[in-house]
């Protein structure tokens, strides 16, 4: 059994209104994966900005090496040899790779000049240990998010940090990169860090973490060691409910077809794409990042143009798409990425409700301002969104929220297809539960539902047909029946059927 | 008050707060700070810089701003002038022509701005050169004379209002409903909020943008036939300080540089803070740089309320 690094002793923490830790014990140990898990809002974000000294406790003691320690800021934290590598990622675009993993800490020469050639050796030196090839002279701009993160994961290691806190690393990354990060939290545990792994998603937690911590509404629910237990008892402890009722039946609603792809094609991104989308059905659309899912989404909404190829919605072929005609033929659109596509932040709840539909609700110029509660109040019941009230400013609702939000906007236009882009991204495991209930309730009523996600469990669990893409090309489309995680895995990787 | 704007008032209460503070101290401090007179005259002194912020507010809350507004004031207040020469008859025409100049300068400026991508502070820095420049060539001293019936636009009083300060008035109300109650309004808080969502929303995010523009030529024009009113012959230096000015109401009344956030109501309380300013210091004989002083800091102070707790989490 390893030693203790750190320990975190009845941790309580209040901010005005809530009670967002309640006496937690949390401890991370030499050369291990200690998984936290829990939905939004249950305070693992909270417990991990103390340990690295962003907030401050109000009760409870840290231990650090066998010292009680108390920070006042971040930085007395990395002294210890806390990092924390944050989804949002703190690094400089215009900056070079070396620059941001040096910055604030740059080694200089006679105290004043920049000492560039020990500044890149140590970068490259720093990268190279994670296995990555990244050219420490790159600018950050020209990085994938996923070098991105190695770059933070080196930045981590330069301050000689032995206790390294990752905050959801799967939100932003998938497929081989996400295997690549695996390895390399596998290097680090061997060379003995203590890692902290934040995370929603529970598959994840089985393959790397040697031990889970589960948390609450700001309560431990208790710690488990991953070996041991199976998925549906980790879903238990989180929210209290068993796995099966997350996905709703399979229920289609009348079926008819209502917009063909034939061979479209858009520069390097997508080759010859057909497909055929139907009224009262989920068809998920699977692949890999960079797959082409998301051009493909763009192009059916209007909000990209295609080089060749035709579409049909119904029976009328499109001529020019644009978002604009795109709503008006009845198709609505949920981004893939929340908050740079989706929400207005500085609009209140029902401002974001509304914004597809003001045609409907003004006379003359005017606003309806009594419609236009009437419909906000309406959609904040029907889909159960928590807030205040429909004057909230919609940034200072939780992911879930919304996300539902941003759903029920799409929804108040009716339209006839909608196309989802990764719908469950960072919403805790109630919210997608909810999501999925109202997903498969819009296929029931006869809308077309199109489902881009990177989740196999969530593709399968909800699609009637599945497609499966690969660098552009539609590789197949299979049902329901067919559609298991080795099948889709094959053909996302470029194997198996293709036409 | 109605839906949805609560937060702009919650914000804006500081302005306010500030703004009776200084009411109570003139008052204090001048006997005849309170007097009708002197309620008129800061009325009247308010309206030039009112109006031009009021369209510049537009402007700001799509994340945008609009720097020709000053060279817009000099145009428009040399070309009424001068191409009235005192006479009655032209003044309807002359006006609409004006008004018709100043809106396809706005239309320019938001037609660049959102063909091209160039940032707004830029090309709008551009135009004003351009503009300011062209006024010199017209005219480099105060030229023309304006006609007896546009001197009542700033001399003349319907009842105890003076004619500018109601149009001053009309010009606020219809900007409050535009930005409340029409849909208008709430595409330009959507695009300054979020332009990518605006976009993907259907919203036609360009045509948006050059109605602002537009719009604060207009309002800049206004301001321009209401300045070579009230001397009676246009000045080709007359906008210069109105350039920068025209901000300083915009982002005290608490609307961000960012867009989306702000509003009217709070604009309205930046310009009564810098009239009440001038007119109290002058009252009372202090040297009119105290001014700029005891501005720059309302500037500071008002929008380090807005950023509180900014950084808290």
């Amino acid at each position: 059994m390893p030693e203790k690094i750190f320990e975190m002793q009845k941790i309580s923490k209040s901010f005005p209104g809530v009670q967002a830790l309640d006496t937690v014990d949390f401890d991370g140990k030499y050369g291990e994966v200690h998984a936290l898990i829990g939905e939004n809002g249950a305070g693992k974000s909270t417990l991990m900005k103390i340990l690295a000294g962003a907030y401050r406790q109000n009760h409870g003691k840290i231990i650090v090496k066998q010292e009680e320690t108390h920070f006042s800021s971040p930085r007395e934290a990395q002294k210890l040899g806390i990092s924390t590598i944050y989804q949002e990622f703190n690094l400089l675009e215009e900056l070079t790779v070396a620059e941001n993993i040096f910055l604030g800490r740059e080694p200089t020469k006679n105290r004043f000049f920049l000492d560039k050639s020990y500044l890149f050796g140590q970068s490259e030196k720093l990268l190279s240990q994670l296995g990555t090839q990244i050219d420490p002279h790159r600018k950050i701009k020209y990085l994938s998010v996923a070098e991105q993160q190695m770059v933070e994961i080196a930045k981590a290691l330069s301050q000689n940090a032995n206790i390294i806190i990752m905050d959801e690393p799967s939100a932003v990354i998938s497929g081989k990169e996400l295997d690549s990060l695996y390895r390399i939290i596998q290097g680090l545990k061997n060379s003995g860090k203590a890692i902290i792994y934040i995370s929603h998603r529970l598959e994840e937690i089985f393959e790397i973490a040697d031990r889970a911590t589960v948390l609450k509404d700001g309560k431990l629910v208790g710690t488990v060691f991953p070996s041991n237990v199976d998925k549906a008892t980790l879903v238990k402890m989180m929210v209290g409910r068993s796995l099966s009722e997350t996905f709703p039946e399979k229920v289609a609603g009348e079926k008819s077809e209502i917009l063909t792809l034939k061979n479209i094609t858009q520069g390097k991104s997508l080759k010859n794409v057909s497909l055929r989308v139907y009224t009262g059905e989920i068809l998920g659309i699977s692949g890999l990042v960079g797959s082409g899912r998301t051009e493909l989404a763009r192009i059916i909404f209007g909000a990209d143009q295609f080089d060749a190829g035709e579409i049909y919605f119904g029976t009328e072929k499109v001529h020019k798409n644009s978002i604009r005609k795109s709503i008006s033929r009845g198709i609505g659109f949920v981004p893939e990425d929340r908050k740079k596509e989706g929400l207005i932040e500085c609009l209140s709840v029902g401002q974001n409700i509304t914004l597809l539909i003001l045609d409907q609700i003004k006379k003359w110029f005017f606003i309806q301002k009594d419609r236009e509660e009437n419909i906000a109040n309406g959609s904040v019941e029907q889909l159960n969104i928590a807030t205040p009230d429909i004057d909230q400013e919609i940034q200072f609702l939780s992911g879930g929220n919304q996300q539902k939000v941003i759903l029920a906007r799409c929804i108040n236009a009716n339209p006839k297809v909608i196309i989802m882009d990764e719908p469950t991204r960072g919403i805790d495991v109630g919210a997608k539960a909810e999501v999925y209930s109202l997903i498969r309730k819009l296929a029931g009523q006869g809308t077309a539902i199109i489902m881009i996600s990177s989740e196999l469990p969530e593709i399968i669990g909800m699609s009637d047909r599945v497609a499966v893409m690969h660098e552009g090309k539609m590789m197949g489309v299979l049902s329901s029946a067919e559609a298991t995680e080795e099948k889709i895995m094959m053909m996302a990787t470029g194997y198996g059927q293709e036409n | 008050m109605n839906f949805m704007h609560l937060k702009e008032h919650r914000e804006t209460y500081v302005v306010y707060f500030i703004l009776i503070l200084m009411v109570l101290v003139s008052s204090l401090l001048s006997d005849v700070f309170l007097s009708l007179r002197n309620i008129n005259n800061i009325l009247r002194q308010s309206v030039c810089l009112g109006l031009v912020s009021i369209g510049q507010t537009f402007v700001i809350l799509t994340a945008g701003i609009d720097l020709s507004v000053g060279a817009v004031i000099s145009l428009t207040s040399c070309l009424t002038t001068g191409l009235l020469m005192g006479r009655d008859a032209l003044t309807i025409p002359v006006v609409l022509l004006v008004l018709a100049i100043a809106l396809s300068i706005g239309f320019c400026n938001g037609f660049i701005i959102t063909r091209t991508g160039i940032p707004p502070l830029i090309v709008t820095l551009g135009t004003m050169e351009l503009i300011q420049g062209g006024v010199f060539l017209y005219t480099d001293e105060p030229y023309g004379q304006i006609s007896p019936y546009l001197e009542v636009l700033a001399w003349g009083k319907l009842g105890f209002i003076p004619v500018s300060v109601l149009l001053f008035v009309i010009t606020l109300v219809v900007g409050i409903v535009i930005l409340r109650q029409t849909k208008f309004g709430r595409h330009i808080y959507a695009i300054g909020g979020n332009e990518e969502t605006a976009r993907l929303s259907g919203i036609k995010v360009n045509r948006v943008k050059i109605y602002t523009y537009m719009l604060c030529s207009f309002t800049a024009a206004l301001t321009g036939i209401l300045l070579a009113s009230r001397m009676g012959m246009g000045d080709p230096t007359a906008g210069e300080p109105f350039m920068l000015e025209s901000l300083v109401p915009v982002m005290v009344g608490g609307t961000s540089l960012m867009g989306g956030k702000g509003g009217l109501i709070g604009t309205l309380a930046g310009i009564f803070i810098l009239t009440v300013l001038n007119n109290s210091l002058n009252m009372l004989d202090v040297s009119g740089y105290w001014q700029w002083v005891v501005e720059g800091v309302i500037i500071v102070v008002a929008v380090a309320f807005y950023l509180r707790g900014k950084n808290w989490d």
